[in-house]
């Protein structure tokens, strides 16, 4: 019944029921109606996860799909049982209540007998744990640290590499794309060749050789005795290099479109004198706007979504935003809020770029995906 | 020799070239100029490691830092057939691998090309597309992060909430064989549905509208419309969304240490984590190294293949 090699298309069209009109009609509403759950669908992930990362580990088992109310604490609790309940640190109990760290407090030790013995009101110790309840993730999260370092250092070195990594790959993709453009002699067919293997080599087959290859010049491993600026600029150093290295998608991208501008401009900005620099710098840059926002928008979740290098290049202490969101779950693997917390913090600054930008990144998108 | 050089180039530069083969050079000087600061990174840190990798596969380098290395000849090669304890690791990997390439090249079409479908008949709606495209926003690491909590089997949100409905009566499981297997292509491939729409899309948007309209016109449905006008003029979207889902979906990671393949999860060790474990962490560098070129370089061969292809039928 399917069409498969060979198709009947009637002389006559038929006419049965709907009219082509109508049944185009109800295909577009079809249509909408797919799309309409199917974005639904894409939602839901990120709105359960925002709920999760205000969900404590002990109430994970059941269904939330808002904030929880945060419940009451009992003063006869258990700081022990509270402490599993909660993902409670003690240091941060001592340290939110005045008590002094080096007091020792028992598992067994009810919240009652705390607030007794160091005169603290029960008042203070209830508001504690109802902002605990609740922040515990979000709070441990953005005001702890983690192997000598914290989440805010972590997003400022990755949004350092991200912004450093951008600008030297569009500044050293537009040179290429001007040597590159015409594509006339077989050199420059060769170059081209070479930099769309990129796109079918992917990164774990190099992995091993890479890092080789930057042992030689940088001696990156081991030395984690010896940390220091030199070593931590290195090994940024090397998550840039690899950024910048040219992609497949920015050289096809920029040759095209620098090979689509005018000869003739050319020609006559060397004739009144500019040297090939000034040609490229005052008179190709403002051109290129739409293969510029192409490039960047297509390349920014990539680099900053980077994990594999920096997990392999980056001491603990001198980390990125996603290995240190990796080595916060494994340190806090029970902390489902925490968890949550950080992969949902590690997601934001993204999003909000691509909300606030979402025409660059539609258009740059389409504009790239016809180049391939 | 020279000669017949000078002469093709200056067939090439356009006829024009009499006199100025003394300015082409200086072109050709200008464009390495130009070409060199990023090609010469590139090739340092794309081509070269293989040309390092190469005397290494037939030692027994154990790390990097490895005092001693030993050749070892072929044993690297042969141990696929030989060595029980690589076997062990290679096949049940590879087995995996071959089913999550399987599955994720599904969902390039049960989302990627259906949406682009869908798009192209309502017309493009950027509001949709802004929604759609917006989990390649996420990190592969938080991908596989969402998959747990969502499909946990005492916590899942999504276990949780359909069973709330009704949906199912027993929870599926992330760290089960199946769960594993069918859910992280899923999520996967909901990662990449904007961009394979994209791809799609655009393939679609490229078709001459004459021949939509015309087949409208003759009475063809939209079956017909899709077989015979709408797919054979996409089909270097097609091959450009295989490339991709191929070479990307063999170098899965990301999502996989998110679901504990580096320590607890042995389900998720797929291929590239395997490559990684023996780099990285169990001191087997050498034959990691040479398993990942007997695994990638027949695929990077068929994904130049697939490139030219692609190419030839573009233009």
């Amino acid at each position: 019944m399917t069409a498969t090699s060979e198709v009947r298309i009637p002389p006559v069209q038929r006419r049965r029921g709907l009219g082509m009109a109508g049944r185009r009609r109800l295909l577009r509403i079809f249509a909408l109606t797919v799309m309409l759950i199917y974005s639904a669908l894409t939602l839901f992930p990120f709105y359960a996860l925002f709920v999760r990362s205000f969900v404590s580990t002990r109430d994970a088992a059941q269904l939330h799909l808002w904030i929880p109310e945060a419940a009451e604490v009992s003063m006869d609790m258990q700081v022990g049982n509270l402490g599993v309940f909660y993902n409670l640190d003690m240091a941060v109990l001592k340290d939110a209540l005045g008590i002094p760290q080096e007091e020792f407090l028992m598992a067994r030790t009810t919240l009652r007998q705390i607030s007794e013995r160091y005169n603290i009101p029960e008042e203070r110790i209830q508001n504690f744990f109802e902002g605990f309840y609740t922040f515990n993730g979000w709070r441990t999260l953005l005001t702890g640290s983690l192997y000598g370092t914290t989440f805010w250092a972590a997003l400022g070195r990755t949004l350092l590499i991200t912004a450093i990594s951008l600008t030297l790959v569009i500044i050293l993709s537009i040179f290429t794309g001007y040597g590159l453009s015409g594509l006339r002699r077989r050199d420059q067919m060769l170059v081209y060749n070479i930099y769309l293997l990129q796109m079918v080599i992917p990164a774990m087959l190099i992995l091993l050789p890479q890092f080789l290859i930057f042992q030689w010049f940088f001696s990156l491993f081991p030395g984690y005795s010896e940390p220091g600026p030199v070593r931590w600029v290195l090994q940024w150093l090397a998550i840039i290099l690899i950024n910048i290295k040219g992609t497949a998608l920015s050289t096809m991208i920029f040759t095209s479109a620098i090979s689509a501008v005018p000869k003739e401009l050319e020609d006559s900005a060397s004739i009144d004198g500019a040297s090939s620099w000034q040609y490229v710098r005052y008179i190709l840059l403002p051109l290129l706007k739409v293969p510029i926002v192409s490039v960047v928008v297509i390349m920014l979740p990539l680099i900053y979504n980077q994990f594999l290098e920096p997990y392999v290049y980056l001491d603990p202490s001198n980390t990125t935003l996603l290995p240190f969101t990796q080595s916060a779950v494994g340190q806090f693997s029970t902390n489902f809020q925490l968890i949550y917390s950080a992969i949902l913090a590690s997601i934001v600054p993204l999003v909000l770029v691509y909300l606030l930008f979402r025409r660059f990144f539609v258009e740059g998108v389409m504009a790239g995906a016809i180049k391939g | 020799m020279t000669s017949t050089q000078i002469t093709q180039k200056e067939r090439i530069e356009g006829g024009t070239a009499r006199r100025s083969s003394a300015l082409a050079r200086r072109r050709i000087l200008r464009d390495w100029l130009f070409i060199l600061p990023q090609f010469s990174l590139f090739v340092l840190l794309t081509i070269v490691p293989f040309i390092v990798a190469i005397p290494i596969l037939f030692t027994d380098m154990a790390s990097f830092t490895d005092p001693t290395v030993a050749p070892v000849g072929i044993r690297n090669f042969t141990a696929l057939f030989t060595d029980p304890s690589v076997q062990a690791d290679y096949f049940p990997a590879l087995r995996r691998t071959l089913v999550f390439v399987a599955l994720n090249y599904m969902t390039v079409y049960l989302f990627g090309l259906t949406l682009a479908l869908l798009m192209f008949e309502v017309g493009f709606r950027g509001g949709f597309f802004t929604i759609i495209y917006l989990p390649l926003m996420v990190s592969g690491l938080a991908v596989g992060y969402m998959a747990v909590m969502l499909f946990s089997r005492e916590t899942g949100t999504a276990n949780l909430l359909l069973r709330q409905l009704g949906l199912i009566r027993n929870p599926i499981d992330i760290y089960s064989p199946e769960g594993t297997a069918f859910i992280l292509p899923l999520l996967v491939g909901w990662r990449y549905a904007g961009y394979n729409m994209a791809i799609f899309l655009s393939g679609l948007l490229s078709i001459p509208n004459e021949t939509i309209e015309a087949s409208i016109v003759d009475g063809a449905n939209y079956w017909q419309r899709l077989w015979q006008v709408y797919f054979p003029q996409m089909w270097p979207s097609f091959i450009l969304a295989t490339t991709m889902c191929l070479i990307g979906s063999f170098a899965v990671f990301d999502e996989l240490v998110a679901m504990g393949a580096l320590y607890v999860n042995p389900e998720a060790k797929l291929l590239s984590i395997l490559f990684f474990t023996y780099g990285f962490q169990v001191n087997r560098l050498a034959m990691g190294m040479t398993l990942a070129v007997i695994t990638f370089v027949p695929l990077v061969i068929l994904g130049v293949f697939l490139q030219r292809l692609q190419r030839k039928l573009q233009y």
